[in-house]
């Protein structure tokens, strides 16, 4: 069990995820203020891959491939940049469109860069009986079929929103560092495991 | 001083108010007409000014806005919950729920019809009462669902209503088989009371047959509703059904094909299980229906010794039909249990034609009809002349013509699974075949498929880069070596064209070295963005490979 190997080539840390199971990260979402008054009708003629339209939405929206992000770049100089698989990726990307826009004439400088939200997901490879869940965890839980097929199921410490589906499928969102989500996945595992349909 | 008003004496603009707020002419000193001016309004600190009052009900007092409003507001409540059937202590519920939430003060606008329905539901949940469904509320609202859904979820927070109890699907199903015009209008109340026990019955399977989990309700509502129409020939259209119901028809399809999916899956524990088709479930649902029956009826653990009782154990003879290919259902039975049938049947065999293939007491089955009913399954399937080899009469006894609504009304419906369960009391219940959610199978099998390719596209990786250390035993390396220039030319044809986008994304993570069981979750788009177009992690990649 402690040569299991899920992500990348890395053996799982079995005291880290006693699960056995590491969520994947599949989007993260982080925001950078880049310090300077941006105009972004200049922008959006100038730069590549970006539009704006200021009926729909007051931002610039931009693209990059490597990593493949998007940003929305707001005139008061703050941004948000959205896509990346990782927070590595994620800030070399912000910083990438910084620099995007520093070639475009704007003083822009590179400030209080932030993760704000990281979103994973994993399989546990079981069927849950969710009505059982949401009755026996009620203070968490809200599960209402008839507007959304899975559970929300807000975790207070950490502070971690969880949608669980009856195919086992788990998502879990609003972590600030990749440890809560983890933690919370480890939190999670043993009350998922009690409602788990076995095959008779 | 000059001011807008002149005195109604002296006509000169020279009316001022006075200390205790009376309009006096400066001049002539004479007192004005009262003007609706207020010099306090509500309180020592309220507004000063001239207020004008929209209508009156009485001499004492005034309507004013507040009070309209929350005379409208009730009126609203009162026409909207009335509308959906709540009774008068329900009614009064939803009124002072909305009080709590509003602390008295209701509301006007659309945004308030849209309140109203939804605590009307959070009353009918939290009430057990009349369940409609939100798409019905909706629909009778003329709203959004979504709109209606996000009330209701903004209530049960607010309220701090964890533990609502569940939307109840039977009674949902209830009232729509009774209100809904395709069925009350051309249904006997006796046909009806019946359908009513068959659909809990189904509803019940399909709860612990997990195709309620995670599912709107109402489509499976309508689901049962047809497959019971249809068992009990009431003719029904899912159009109209999931019209009147408010539900999405195409979903209300899929409900339908997995319910009797599942049911197919259920009868293979009958002796003629593997001739039953979605296409002749219909056919096979009233033995369904009372084989699962009887296998809910056993507490788990115990067996089914119909034997003992007069009649035949179902388990035995699937596992007879099991070991044998050329199993013979009548032929078994005749053998093993054909004395105690006719112990039990006491020479009335005649009568006993026509009476019930299940005896509700106990959950026997008697020889004669579970005879009949196959051969009149088989007579009318041509797919199951295979199982019946002789054509021979079955039993001399059973003349007349056995018809499958006969054995439809043999059923009684006095099982547990009959009424309303509690999820626990569903869940202990055996009820003969346990289903894993179709999502939780469709990921199952897509992870099957995506190894399969994985493998395969590690074979084709390791024919390009090691063609002369290909093993003996690869199939497809013997071929190639082994057939004609012009075969491989088609060969490699046509696994060019077995190959596609899926396998040469597969190949390319794997030559990135993405691990295989990531690859087998098949997040592809994210798997590509971390290790395929990241060109730190290429060039970390290439230069190790340069340093091998």
């Amino acid at each position: 069990m402690a040569d299991q190997v899920l992500e990348g080539s890395q053996p799982v840390d079995l005291a880290k995820h006693p699960s056995g199971i590491v969520p994947t990260l599949q989007n993260i979402v982080s925001t950078v203020n880049l310090d300077c008054k941006l105009d972004l009708k200049a922008i959006a003629l100038q730069a590549r891959n970006a539009e704006y339209n200021p009926k729909r939405f007051a931002a610039v929206i931009m693209r990059i491939r490597e990593p493949k992000t998007t940003a929305l770049i707001f005139a008061s100089g703050k941004m948000v940049c959205t896509g990346a698989k990782s927070e590595q990726q994620s800030k070399l990307a912000a910083r990438k469109y910084a620099r995007i826009i520093q070639k475009l004439g704007f003083p822009a400088k590179f400030k209080d860069f932030k993760i704000q939200n990281i979103v994973g997901s994993c399989d546990v490879k079981f069927p849950i009986r969710l009505e059982g869940l949401a009755y026996s965890h009620g203070a968490f839980s809200s599960y209402e079929p008839e507007l959304f097929p899975g559970l929300i199921y807000r975790m207070k410490n950490p502070k971690i929103v969880l949608l669980i589906f009856v195919s086992g499928k788990i998502v879990l969102t609003g972590a600030k560092v990749r440890d809560e989500t983890y933690t919370a996945f480890e939190n999670i595992y043993p009350v998922l495991t009690e409602f788990r349909k076995t095959q008779q | 001083m000059e001011t807008s008003r002149s005195c109604k004496n002296c006509k000169k603009k020279t009316v001022i108010r006075d200390e205790i707020g009376t309009l006096v002419c400066e001049r002539c000193g004479v007192e004005q007409e009262f003007d609706n001016f207020q010099s306090h309004f509500s309180g020592v600190d309220g507004p000063q000014g001239t207020f004008i009052r929209i209508g009156s009900s009485s001499s004492k007092g005034d309507y004013d806005y507040k009070g309209l409003k929350i005379y409208h507001a009730t009126q609203k409540i009162e026409e909207v919950c009335t509308r959906l059937g709540l009774s008068s202590a329900s009614i009064n519920d939803v009124r002072r729920m909305m009080e709590q939430i509003t602390e008295g003060e209701l509301g006007a606008g659309n945004w308030f019809n849209i309140f109203i329905g939804a605590c009307s539901y959070v009353v009918m949940r939290k009430n057990r009462g009349t369940s409609f469904s939100m798409a019905e509320i909706a629909a009778e609202l003329g709203c959004e669902l979504h709109e209606l859904g996000r009330m209701v979820i903004r209530v049960i927070n607010y309220l701090n209503l964890n533990n609502l109890p569940d939307f109840d699907i039977i009674m949902s199903f209830e009232r729509a088989i009774k209100y809904c015009n395709c069925f009350s209008s051309n249904v006997p109340v006796e046909k009806l009371d019946k359908m009513i026990k068959v659909g809990r019955l189904l509803l019940n399977c399909s709860v612990k047959w997990f195709l309620t989990t995670g599912r709107q309700p109402l489509p499976v509502v309508v689901a049962v509703l047809v497959f019971v129409g249809e068992l009990n020939q009431v003719k029904v259209s899912i159009e109209k059904v999931a019209k009147e119901l408010h539900a999405g028809l195409v979903t209300c399809k899929k409900r339908l094909v997995e319910l009797k999916e599942t049911l197919v899956k259920a009868a293979q524990a009958l002796p003629w299980g593997k001739n039953v088709t979605v296409k002749n479930i219909m056919q096979n649902a009233p033995l369904v229906l009372q084989y699962i029956e009887m296998k809910s009826s056993f507490k788990t653990g115990e067996k089914m010794k119909f034997c003992e009782m007069g009649g035949f154990d179902l388990d035995e003879v699937v596992n007879e039909c099991l070991k044998k290919d050329d199993f013979d259902i009548d032929n078994y039975i005749t053998e093993n249990y054909s004395s105690q049938c006719f112990e039990r049947e006491s020479g009335n065999s005649d009568s006993a034609a026509g009476t019930n293939f299940d005896n509700s007491d106990t959950g026997k089955i008697l020889l004669e009809h579970s005879s009949n009913v196959y051969k009149k399954f088989s007579s009318g399937n041509d797919f199951v002349k295979s199982v019946d080899r002789g054509g021979e009469d079955y039993s001399n006894k059973a003349k007349k013509d056995f018809s499958l609504r006969m054995c439809n009304k043999t059923w009684t419906g006095k099982s547990d699974l009959s009424r309303k369960l509690f999820l626990e009391e569903i869940l202990e219940k055996n009820v003969g075949y346990d289903n894993m959610p179709p999502s939780f199978v469709a990921g199952v099998l897509a992870c099957k498929r995506r190894r399969e390719k994985i493998n395969a596209a590690k074979q084709r990786i390791n024919k390009i880069m090691k063609p002369s250390s290909s093993a003996p035993g690869e199939q497809k390396s013997l071929t190639l070596v082994k057939c004609s220039q012009d075969r491989k030319k088609i060969k490699r044809k046509a696994d060019a064209m077995n190959v596609d986008w899926e396998d040469y994304i597969i190949e390319t993570l794997l030559l990135h070295q993405v691990k295989e069981e990531e690859i087998e979750q098949g997040h592809y788009k994210r798997m590509l963005d971390l290790y395929v177009f990241d060109s730190a992690k290429t060039s970390d990649i290439l230069k190790r490979r340069k340093i091998k």
